[in-house]
């Protein structure tokens, strides 16, 4: 009965630790979430454009419901780190001439504010400092505007806009290749040619202000000005990875622990069913004494009590603990100043409650029998189980079964509802597994598309404003450079009847052999030679179909404005763009022959001397080494991939254990009289513990067909949850994962029987001869 | 007649100490094969004690059994487990039949492990359950349960019938029943069967009469003419 109760306390504790750490992590992530932005004045719009002058600033503070306009200048630039060949990213924003930020207000970690009169002076975001290993007081040198320039490192900060940081276009975060850098107004108005102007604004909103009035009162103020539209938070990169993390952590938080609780409430019906049964005669004594159906309830309900308040006390110690796990896990992809795990009262009472709730559901049939039971009927031996009811249909199959076999079968047809249950329970648990073992194989599935099929080149390169054609040739005769082929990436709104989408446009080489735009079946797609290809995600927000006009309109620059027909509707696995020939996108944005920047691939004799080259050239605004890409997600993702599926597995095992173990109790306990009988018979030990173990044996196996289908459906359903505008997951059939699902469930199983089969050793061989059924 | 047990000495002890139980005290005494004897006394005289050394079920905490030749009580369990299962047939006072299986299937049970069995039809004709071989357990009554368990120890031909109380639970006209299979097994059988029993007019059944007490043997009583179960009374 220990290890029963034990085996329903960690089950209990593992479905609660997740919801408390989902919960706990959910709330404490928009916790952080809400103090940061408002301790630091995160904005609630932003707008880029090419120039407006600083008196403009007054015009967006006059729009309706606006408190705080923060102007600034923004721009990219590569930086050259001494022992690294590859340049590096850079995003750099300035700083208010005087004071702090207004708006978008920073964090300093380290160091000191960079000193107005010292335009060298710059603050380097926290991830970037820690990653590359950067402190106050280092230098380092950066390519701005074309200028190489020697920056210092004032301090070391951390911004609400910055929460979440990865270079534009790209997946997934690379903190050394990529690094936001705050420097004075007049020191950046200088390297970008900006003095008196401004070229992005963030803006703050007084609380109950309608972001709407403001944001087209802001678009009129800027129009002229090659203001790309008023974005809103939902439109923030950080902002919007943050909200979809939150958004997962709800799936988790309702997905995973209705299975435990569900097969706990089980586990305790088990038990508790048995404990009563034993004690029937107890029932009875105690009823004829006179206590009260109420009374002998309680007694039983108190059980059922207990067992939800270990399990809530395990489920808060391992949810804790999880949860500060967590919470290490994000800090290195989330950063804010202090993240940090707590759970709140109403977590714990949502987890006592779920925890109460499924005890108490498993235990009610139970302790109502007990309350019900009559004195007399309790004081009687039970009635033995007729196992004509429901066997006679198995009489074809048992025919030719030896009688251990038949033993076994005939249990499992007389008690179907348990059978069943069992079967469930373990599938369950498989199924969590195959969850758990798909989702590594979609994540290596979608690395090995995007980097071994879509993207093969070595390096994009980007400039920062588009540049004739002929630039691809000046490429193409940098060192090491085998091919170059050129692409065009256009800022736009897509529009649709009142909808509009603001998204990348993007322009494809025809016959392109490095980039390639790659279909869920895998097939290369080539842009038709009119017309634009919008991803799934794009098509769904417009309600737009093939054949469909809608209208494109650059956001930066000349705002082109054009209509275009839908030519097909793609679905690319990662981003959420339209696609069109090159050739066509630069002719409909009136550019014929300009281009944005091109795909590299290099012959790796030629690496070095190729990176030395980009460090020198101008114009750039940004280089993505593929390769150096790839490895950071994949170490990444295995990384806390491997963890994550080690700490499901544990779970599973639990699960499946736990169910095993119960199962295998509930045979022993039913049958411990009968088994004691065949090893007088003359069975051996290992005869009578095949028909011990093996009900469990064909119920867990019996379990592979439901867990299969099942487990498949949840993977789909959950490739579903998780896909975000960007990543489309797909559902991809993984048999290893389904084997190790398969294998580690029954392994876990035949643990759990062979721990109740030792009771076979130890049957009371002389007591069955004398007791009563 | 050869000798099926020879018993020297038997002694068992339960717990240690000052608490020490003596179950059985220096038991001496020789078994014929096929002898029907019946091992009579009042509750915790030693009789069942007896019964459970030689049957395979405990081990005695001194003194030697021998069967045929080998000596049961040195066997390990592996050993006692192989005895059990070719040489002794058991029939328990609750009948012990398994649940799940009918009649026929309950001798077919012990037939899938003996050498040379008997078959379940047969077994069961023996004890005139003919017509209720596909019934399960729950729908035969107590007596037929019973003559089931008996056809399930005879069904393999054992050397020993070992039966605990066999009547204990049955009414006096189906404990007849019970008893006449018995005696009509040990006839045609040979099998040497011992009766445990605290019913002192059952006992006229055996051809020896073994009276227990304190752990004793208290006396052993030849039967010259033993009585028919149909002639007994309880």
């Amino acid at each position: 009965m220990r290890m029963h109760a034990a085996g329903i306390v960690l089950v209990l504790g593992c479905g609660l630790s997740v919801l408390i750490m989902a919960v706990g992590m959910g709330r404490s992530l928009e916790t952080t979430r809400v103090h940061y932005y408002a301790e630091k004045h995160m904005a609630d719009l932003a707008v880029s454009l090419v120039r407006a002058p600083d008196r403009l600033a007054t015009g967006i503070e006059d729009a309706p419901g606006v408190s705080a306009v923060e102007t600034r200048i923004s721009g990219y630039a590569l930086l050259d780190l001494p022992h690294v060949l590859e340049p590096v990213a850079a995003h750099l924003v300035s700083l208010p001439r005087q004071g702090r930020p207004k708006v978008n207000d920073l964090a300093l970690v380290s160091g000191r504010w960079p000193d107005a009169s010292r335009p060298q002076d710059a603050l380097v975001n926290e991830a970037f400092a820690k990653a590359v290993g950067l402190k106050p007081g280092d230098t380092l040198d950066a390519i701005v505007h074309g200028h190489r320039q020697r920056l210092v490192i004032a301090g070391v900060a951390n911004s609400p806009e910055f929460v979440f940081v990865a270079a534009p276009g790209e997946m997934f975060p690379q903190p050394e290749r990529f690094a936001v850098i705050w420097m004075g107004r007049d020191a950046l108005g200088e390297a970008y040619d900006m003095r008196g102007a401004f070229n992005d604004a963030v803006i703050r909103l007084a609380p109950g202000a309608d972001a709407r009035k403001a944001k087209v009162a802001i678009d009129a103020a800027l129009r002229a000005y090659g203001a790309s539209g008023t974005q809103g938070r939902d439109r923030m990169m950080s902002d919007r990875y943050l909200s979809e993390e939150l958004n997962q952590l709800g799936v988790l938080a309702s997905f995973i622990p209705a299975f435990f609780l569900i097969v706990a409430a089980f586990l305790v019906n088990v038990s508790m069913g048995r404990v009563i049964a034993t004690e029937r005669s107890n029932i009875g004594l105690l009823k004829a004494f006179g206590y009260s159906d109420l009374a002998i309830a309680w007694h039983y309900a108190e059980s059922a009590l207990i067992f939800g308040a270990l399990g809530l006390a395990v489920g808060i110690a391992a949810g804790t603990g999880y949860g500060r796990f967590v919470a290490g896990q994000y800090s290195q992809f989330y950063h804010f100043p202090n993240l940090q795990f707590s759970t709140s009262l109403s977590t714990l009472a949502l987890a006592a409650a779920a925890s109460f709730a499924a005890a108490g559901l498993g235990a009610w049939s139970a302790v109502n029998r007990a309350a019900r039971l009559a004195p007399a009927e309790a004081l009687a031996p039970p009635q033995p189980a007729n196992f004509d009811h429901g066997t006679r249909s198995l009489h074809g199959v048992t025919e030719g079964l030896d009688a251990k076999t038949r033993i076994i079968l005939r249990r499992i047809t007389r008690f179907p509802r348990r059978a069943v249950t069992t079967s469930i329970g373990i599938g369950l648990a498989m199924s969590i597994l195959i969850v758990t073992q798909s989702f590594p194989a979609e994540m290596t599935y979608m690395l090995d598309v995007h980097f071994g099929l879509a993207n093969r080149q070595n390096v994009t390169l980007t400039f920062g404003e588009t540049h004739e054609v002929g630039t691809l040739h000046d490429i193409a005769h940098l060192p090491g450079v085998i091919r170059a082929e050129p692409f065009r990436i256009d800022g736009v709104a897509f529009s649709k009847d009142q909808r509009r989408v603001q998204e990348a446009l993007i322009g494809m080489s025809p016959n392109a052999t490095l980039n390639r735009l790659i279909g869920r079946d895998l097939s290369v797609i080539s842009p038709p030679a009119d017309g634009v290809l919008l991803s799934r995600s794009l098509a769904r927000k417009l309600v737009a179909l093939p054949g469909d006009e809608i209208t494109v309109e650059q956001t930066q620059g000349r705002r082109i404005r054009a209509r275009v027909r839908v030519a097909g509707i793609v679905d690319p696995m990662i981003g959420s763009s339209g696609y069109m020939e090159l050739g066509a996108l630069s002719r409909l944005m009136r550019e014929p022959g300009r281009i944005s920047g091109a795909y590299v691939h290099l012959d790796p004799a030629g690496y070095q001397a190729f990176t030395q080259r980009l460090k020198g050239t101008p114009s750039l605004m940004g280089a993505s080494f593929v390769s150096l890409a790839e490895r950071s997600m994949r170490k990444n993702f295995n990384e806390h991939m491997g963890l994550m599926t080690a700490i499901y597995s544990g779970f599973a095992a639990i699960m499946a254990g736990g169910v095993a173990f119960s199962a295998a109790r509930v045979t022993l306990a039913e049958q411990q009289r009968d088994l004691a009988t065949l090893r007088v018979l003359g069975f051996t030990r290992l005869e009578v513990s095949y028909v011990l173990i093996g009900e469990i044996a064909i119920l867990s196996l019996l379990s592979i067909p439901l867990a299969i289908p099942f487990g498949t459906a949840m993977a789909i359903w959950m490739t579903h949850l998780f896909s975000t505008e960007n990543f489309a997951f797909p559902y991809v059939f993984n048999p290893t994962g389904y084997a190790f699902a398969i294998g580690f469930t029954l392994t876990c199983v035949l643990a759990a029987a062979l721990i109740v089969r030792a009771s076979v050793d130890h049957l009371d061989m002389v007591g069955v001869l004398k007791a009563r059924d | 007649m050869p000798i099926s047990f020879s018993i020297k000495g038997l002694t068992k002890l339960y717990g240690s100490g000052t608490t020490a139980v003596r179950a059985l005290s220096d038991v001496t005494f020789d078994i014929q094969a096929g002898e029907l004897i019946m091992l009579v006394g009042p509750s915790g005289s030693g009789k069942s004690t007896l019964l459970n050394i030689l049957g395979g079920l405990d081990h005695a905490t001194s003194g030697e059994v021998t069967f045929q030749g080998q000596t049961l009580t040195a066997m390990n369990d592996r050993a006692l487990t192989a005895y059990r299962r070719k040489h002794v047939g058991f029939i328990f006072q609750f009948y012990n039949l398994i649940p799940s299986l009918t009649a026929r299937e309950n001798v077919d049970l012990v037939r899938e492990i003996a050498d040379n069995p008997l078959s379940a039809a047969d077994a069961l004709a023996l004890v005139g359950l003919t017509g209720r071989m596909d019934h399960f357990p729950a729908q035969l009554s107590g007596g037929e349960q019973q003559r089931v368990a008996v056809a399930r120890a005879i069904a393999k031909r054992p050397a020993i019938l070992l039966c605990d109380e066999p009547t204990g639970a049955l009414d006096l006209t189906t404990g007849v029943q019970v008893l006449d299979a018995l005696s009509e097994i040990n006839r045609l059988y040979k099998s040497t069967t011992l009766v445990v029993t605290h019913n002192a007019d059952i006992a006229r059944m055996g051809s020896r009469i073994v009276k227990f007490a304190d752990g004793h043997i208290r006396t052993i009583e030849t039967n010259a003419s033993p009585a028919k179960p149909s002639e007994l009374v309880w």
